[in-house]
């Protein structure tokens, strides 16, 4: 690793003013994902500045709102009372993250700014526009199991690694940031960027930006939700395809449903025609396939992860079918 | 004799293992020692033009950076040393991508991997072949490996007439089967440290073969052997990739040139260029079999990876084909194709490929004859070895079949594909035959010591792979000696110690086994001649044929009450009894077989598959340690897991560098893969053995399981696919 | 393809690459925090920065000046000789790494040495009291859970704490909860064996 500067402070606003006043600054918390990103040289700061003693880790319902800590590691999100019972696909999102070792020590904060897993992006020795801007995507034509079939651009086409954005996205969860101009809320829809042409450009995250929590409104819904990680162990490994719904029946028809999906596109995928398509009808193999045919609908895969549309298209199914109580 | 060969002991360096104590090679500490990293190609093929080490040299704490221009010239060591024809920062050649390039040398681990991303290397590239099926229009059948003294096996085989029965046949299969690129990832990476004190080095290294790395440190320096000592205590692991490769020698190397000891560890990404892998690989088979399934012909044809350096690497394509059952007519070839990428290397049980390819199409002939799997085998079951005509000393394959199907239940199979099923589940059994050759290595020596105390060293220059040879020499040697287990030390890991190969083929147990109990035999006559020939001795003067030694006891078997204490007699002996044999030339090949049952649940919607039930029932001959050899069981089945579900190194082939260089790209399987498992021996000592009836196993338990679990999910699906592992992607794509 | 004094890899030059791993930064005076440089080695180029840590390990505590870029795994082997914990994978991929800190599992690769100033850690050295060895360790020679011994300590601080953890209600679970440690000469089944009997003990 290149060497850098380590400070600490307990206050989110020191933390904030540290980070801004350096461009090659950054913060750390749980430390999983950063010091690999250095170790792959994607980073080099050159101040790490250490928000773990930031107070920032609280879990709580109020007023209806599940409210988050940035600082609050995975574990104890997963195992919170009020997020396995109001917000099940978050609880299940983390628990089929990592290991158990790294839920215990990356924060949520980090967890939605982990970067992409694309092996051309961890390689340095192999071009890639998100690292080294300009300088290809070698992905495009070469190696694309694990990349995107939705919303990738001729310069990127990289997958979000993380499951738990993936139920925040279906929650419709907003991410409140802390900047040297103060907080602002940035809905989790609008907080990942698409690659477009400039894939180094990740999140609306300004520098010295720090997550301080996550706001998920509670419902229905959110009470009655799953998340389905398909992979190829049973453990231990990022999505190959995932699904985050959340659904609410009114007899046999579908009054509320939200979807999101991983590993299929460069943020945690949604999808409107899909949903509407289910919205307000019954739940039938001919609407859930008709929602799987939107969910897909302008695919674009590459050589080796065609399997990917037909793969999100049964995932999805799947998870209707168990959700809506139709197994 | 005591009876402690057999026994389920716990392992003898369990308690050195569970508190952090064993020393692996990366925890050896050497004062002063620098810390290596290497700095590797980014091309695959082509020249360096400028190789810019001033930033790197400059950095804080870099002692030197080593390239080609500043290493010394060295020897490539003889090829049964040294796989690889080439040793890198020799010149500006590059021959694959993620060759070492220039090895950065700090003070500090942290500022040598700094310092390593600061050199600066300019290629003049050429343009690389890389894509396997591309190159099987050239592929092309190797002259036979030659090495002094021994007969070359041949590349291409024939028997009879393939060609004619093949026509006359009444079922003929022909199938495709491929498998691709993999990586062994030893949890333990390998890691070298040499100190030089004058003209002699010692060398930490985590080595499959102490005395193999000395030699090629010797021939690559120029040095005399006795001036290398290698040591390899514990070993992480190694599965084919710690045997001697370019980064041990170069480590020796660049202590010499800075006067420092140099401590090397690859990173997990190194590992994926520096040590080899599994070669990719393409098998056509074509069986003829009459209706009632007697095979009347085998064609078998397998095409695998080699370099653009090395011409003949092509590990044991052939055997298991040669080898497991009748067939009169027979044709083999062993074919290769040069890519620009690394060598290719063994890794546990190298038949495993040939032995996945025959073992599915046996079951897919199975199917076209509408036969029962395992009545398939039987039929084709032979007693004799078909490469020799001689009758295989001890086999009791027949006796797996029987007791592995009660076990496994088979007689409940409906045999028709997709017909068990719990909900959307289908449920899959499939079976195969395991076998693997073992030994065929060179002998090894053995040296006993017995102390004044009545306690026992027993010392040879192997290795622990983790395969439990600490513990059953100790039990050999114990049991040989009539010592209880406490009494016995069993030294290994060091060259200085009587010569041993490599920890590979499955050789230990008939090369060190052997060793041990010849070497212990003759120790054990001489202690009795010592206790006969001592007047003080209650056994004076009896004939030394009629007197056991057990549990630390001498006694005449005839009458067990006279006797005398083995401590006894060596403290009135007054000195250690020392004896000492010398290496065979060759440790003689077995074959061990069994046979092998998964049971699989397949998801056909999301194209899931989970193992959920293994169990296997094998002929090993004598077991030396049934809790040992049954981890080696549990060890080469879940490999058998990676090997068909999740394991698969990624090329791009643009630039001829493997992609997933890590551990959570490239899947090895973890806990939540694996069900329970079960393993059944027969237990019958092969007479032919010289380690106490046993034969070398470790190798065994893979092959078959591969086929197996494919076979299974065929039996779930009614699908086969041929192209491994089976992902998800295939499942869907092959889903009715 | 010739003649390039830089050579493409997907057509962009090594040198683009290069600049991306940065080069050893001029260092910043960073008044006010921890870091302070400490010289090390020769050479022309600055040290790196590196600061004072007190760790608590096993039940002792360690007062040292460490480089703020090394890792709470490098520093237990390298500066406190504590090579029970080893490096698989130093990318948090493998688990042999594994520690206590404050009595939780963590990837010791995963972490600075500074970031866990003032805590508690716990290696597979500190886990036996005397010549009595933990139930877990104990389990695990029983049940013959390990074959090269490597991945092993990693293994068992993880049983540990999946113990302590509650993650023991069946195989299925231990198998779940002990996945985060990757075994290659692949002893899973024996391993769910350990830590079920040494859960039960613990009962």
């Amino acid at each position: 690793m290149k060497p850098f500067d380590y400070t600490r402070t307990a206050r989110a606003s020191e933390a904030v003013r540290l980070v801004a006043a350096r461009p090659g600054a950054t913060f750390v918390a749980g430390g999983t994902e950063l010091l690999n990103l250095v170790r792959d040289r994607a980073l080099a700061p050159d101040l790490v500045v250490d928000i773990n003693q930031v107070p920032l880790s609280g879990i709580e319902l109020r007023d209806g709102t599940l409210h988050v800590g940035a600082m609050a590691r995975m574990r104890e999100v997963a195992e919170h009372p009020v997020v396995r019972s109001g917000f099940p696909v978050m609880s299940e999102a983390l628990l089929a993250s990592a290991s158990p070792q790294i839920r215990n020590r990356a924060s949520i904060g980090g967890n939605l700014m982990q970067r992409t897993r694309c092996w051309y992006y961890r390689d340095a020795g192999s071009p890639c526009n998100k690292r080294e801007p300009g300088s290809g995507c070698p992905a495009i034509t070469g190696q694309n199991r694990w990349h995107a079939i939705h919303g990738g651009s001729r310069h990127c086409i990289a997958v979000h690694p993380s499951d738990l954005a993936v139920a925040l996205s279906a929650l419709q969860a907003t991410v409140v940031v802390l900047g040297p101009r103060g907080e602002r809320s940035i809905p989790l829809k609008d907080f990942y960027l698409l690659p477009g042409t400039t894939p180094h450009k990740e999140t609306a995250l300004r520098h010295g930006e720090l997550i301080t929590g996550v706001t998920v409104p509670g419902s229905r819904s959110a009470r009655h939700s799953r998340y389905l990680k398909l992979r190829d162990r049973a453990a231990f490994e990022f999505a190959v395809v995932s699904v985050a719904a959340a659904l609410t029946m009114e007899g046999s028809e579908v009054s509320d449903v939200h979807l999101a999906f991983g590993g299929i596109a460069p943020r945690p995928w949604r999808s409107a025609e899909a949903e509407a398509a289910l919205r307000g009808r019954p739940l039938t193999d001919s609407t859930i396939a008709s929602a799987a045919q939107a969910l897909v609908s302008g695919a674009q895969p590459r050589e080796h992860n065609t399997f990917k549309v037909e793969l999100v298209r049964r995932a999805l199914a799947d998870i209707l079918t168990d959700l809506g109580g139709r197994r | 004799m005591s009876r402690i060969v057999g026994r389920p002991v716990p392992r003898v360096e369990g308690h050195a293992k569970v508190t952090g104590a064993a020393e692996f090679t990366a925890d050896v500490h050497v004062p002063g020692a620098l810390h290596g990293v290497m700095v590797l190609s980014t091309v695959a093929r082509g020249r360096i033009t400028r190789l810019e080490t001033r930033q790197a040299e400059r950095s804080a704490g870099v002692a030197a950076v080593m390239t080609h221009r500043n290493m010394p010239r060295l020897t490539v060591p003889e090829p049964h040393l040294l796989v690889k024809r080439f040793l890198p920062l020799q010149d500006t050649e590059i021959h694959h991508s993620g060759q070492p390039v220039a090895l950065v040398l700090a003070e500090t681990l942290e500022q040598a991997q700094h310092a390593a991303t600061l050199v600066r290397v300019s290629y003049d590239t050429q343009p690389v072949r890389t894509v396997f099926e591309d190159a099987m229009d050239d592929a092309w059948i190797p002259p036979p490996e030659e090495e002094p003294g021994e007969t070359p096996v041949p590349n291409e085989l024939t028997r009879g007439d393939p060609e004619g029965a093949l026509a006359r046949a009444d079922l003929r299969v022909d199938v495709t089967y491929t498998t691709p690129i993999h990586h062994h990832n030893p949890i333990e990476p390998s890691a070298t440290t040499a100190v030089w004190r004058g003209r002699k080095v010692t060398v930490y290294d985590a080595s499959q073969g102490v005395t193999a790395a000395q030699e090629s440190i010797a021939q690559a320096l120029d040095l005399p052997v006795g001036h290398v000592r290698v040591i390899s205590r514990y070993l992480g692991g190694g599965f084919g990739c710690k045997t001697p490769w370019p980064h041990t020698v170069l480590t020796a190397a660049a202590a010499r040139e800075v006067d420092r000891p140099v401590k090397l560890v690859l990173s997990r990404s190194d590992s994926y260029s520096l040590h080899g892998h599994r070669s990719q690989a393409h098998q056509r088979l074509r069986l003829g079999a009459r209706r009632d399934g007697t095979l009347t012909a085998i064609d078998h044809v397998t095409t695998q990876q080699v370099s653009r350096t090395e011409d003949e690497f092509l590990p044991s394509a052939s055997v298991p084909t040669r080898r497991l059952y009748a067939c009169d007519n027979l044709s083999l070839a062993q074919r290769a194709v040069r890519l620009d990428l690394p060598t290719p290397a063994w890794m546990r049980s190298p038949e495993v490929m040939p032995a996945h390819g025959l073992e599915c199409a046996l079951d897919e002939l199975a199917y076209a004859a509408d036969m029962d799997p395992i009545e398939l085998r039987l039929r084709n079951h032979t007693a004799t070895d078909p490469e020799t005509g001689e009758p295989f000393p001890s086999k009791h394959l027949k006796e797996c079949y029987r007791r592995g199907a009660t076990a496994f239940g088979w007689s409940e199979r409906n045999p028709r594909p997709g017909s068990m099923r719990d909900g959307r589940i289908r449920i899959g059994w499939g079976m195969a035959t395991a076998a693997h050759s073992a030994g065929g290595m060179p002998g090894a020596a053995a040296r006993v010591t017995l102390s004044t105390e009545g306690t026992a060293q027993v010392q040879v220059a192997t290795q622990d792979i983790g395969t439990g040879t600490y513990t059953v020499m100790s039990q050999m040697a114990a049991h040989v000696l009539g010592l209880p287990l406490d009494d016995v030390d069993f030294v290994l890991g060091d060259t200085n110690l009587p010569y041993a190969s490599l920890s590979a083929s499955s050789a230990t147990v008939p090369a060190v086994g052997s060793a041990v109990n010849r070497t212990c035999t003759k120790a054990r006559q001489k202690l009795i001649g010592l206790a006969v020939a001592d007047p003080r001795s209650p056994l004076h003067d009896l004939p030394a044929d009629g007197i056991t030694a057990e549990e630390g006891t001498l006694y005449q078997t005839s009458r067990p009450e006279r006797r005398d204490s083995i401590r006894a007699v060596l403290t009135r002996h007054g000195r250690p009894l020392d004896v000492a044999t010398e290496a065979p030339e060759e440790s003689g090949e077995q074959y061990s077989t069994g046979a092998v049952f998964a049971e699989v649940r397949v998801d056909p919607l999301l194209g899931q598959v989970r193992v959920t039930r293994m169990l296997g029932a094998f002929d090993p001959g004598r077991v030396l340690n049934r809790r040992t050899i049954r981890s080696q069981v549990i060890g080469g089945f879940i490999w058998a897991v990676g090997f068909t579900l999740t394991e698969h190194t990624l090329l791009d082939t643009r630039y001829g560098r493997f992609v997933n260089r890590n551990l959570s790209g490239y899947l090895i399987p973890v806990n939540a893969d694996i069900p329970d498992i079960q393993a059944l021996f027969i237990d019958q000592p092969d007479p032919t053995s010289q380690a106490l009836g046993a034969r070398g196993f470790g190798e065994t338990p893979m092959c078959g399981m591969t086929a197996a679990i494919a076979n299974a999910v065929h039996h779930a699906t009614g699908r086969r696919i041929r192209d491994l592992p089976l992902t998800q992607d295939k499942l869907i794509a092959s889903a009715s | 393809m010739s003649d390039n004094d830089e050579a493409p890899i997907g057509g962009h030059s090594r040198r683009a690459v290069l600049k991306t791993g940065g080069f050893a930064a001029t260092l910043v005076a960073t008044g006010g925090v921890l870091g302070t440089a400490v010289g090390e080695g020769a050479g022309a180029a600055p040290p790196a920065p590196a600061t004072e840590v007190t760790l608590d390990v096993n039940g002792r505590t360690h007062r040292l000046t460490v480089e703020t870029r090394v890792t709470l795994l490098e520093t237990v082997r390298e500066r406190l000789g504590l090579t029970g914990t080893k490096k698989g994978c130093d990318r948090g991929e493998c688990g042999a790494c594994t520690v206590l800190v404050d009595g939780r599992r963590v990837k010791s690769c995963l972490t600075l040495a500074v970031m866990e100033d003032g805590r508690e850690i716990t290696t597979v050295e500190g886990l036996a009291r005397g010549e009595e060895l933990h139930p877990v360790q104990e389990a695990f020679i029983r049940r013959d859970a390990f074959q090269c011994g490597f991945c092993t300590p990693g293994q068992i601080m993880s049983a540990v704490a999946c113990i302590d953890e509650g993650h023991t209600g069946s195989d299925d679970e231990i198998r779940e909860w002990m996945s985060g440690n990757l075994c290659r000469c692949s002893c899973y089944p024996n391993i769910v064996d350990a830590v079920r009997d040494a859960a039960r003990e613990r009962a």
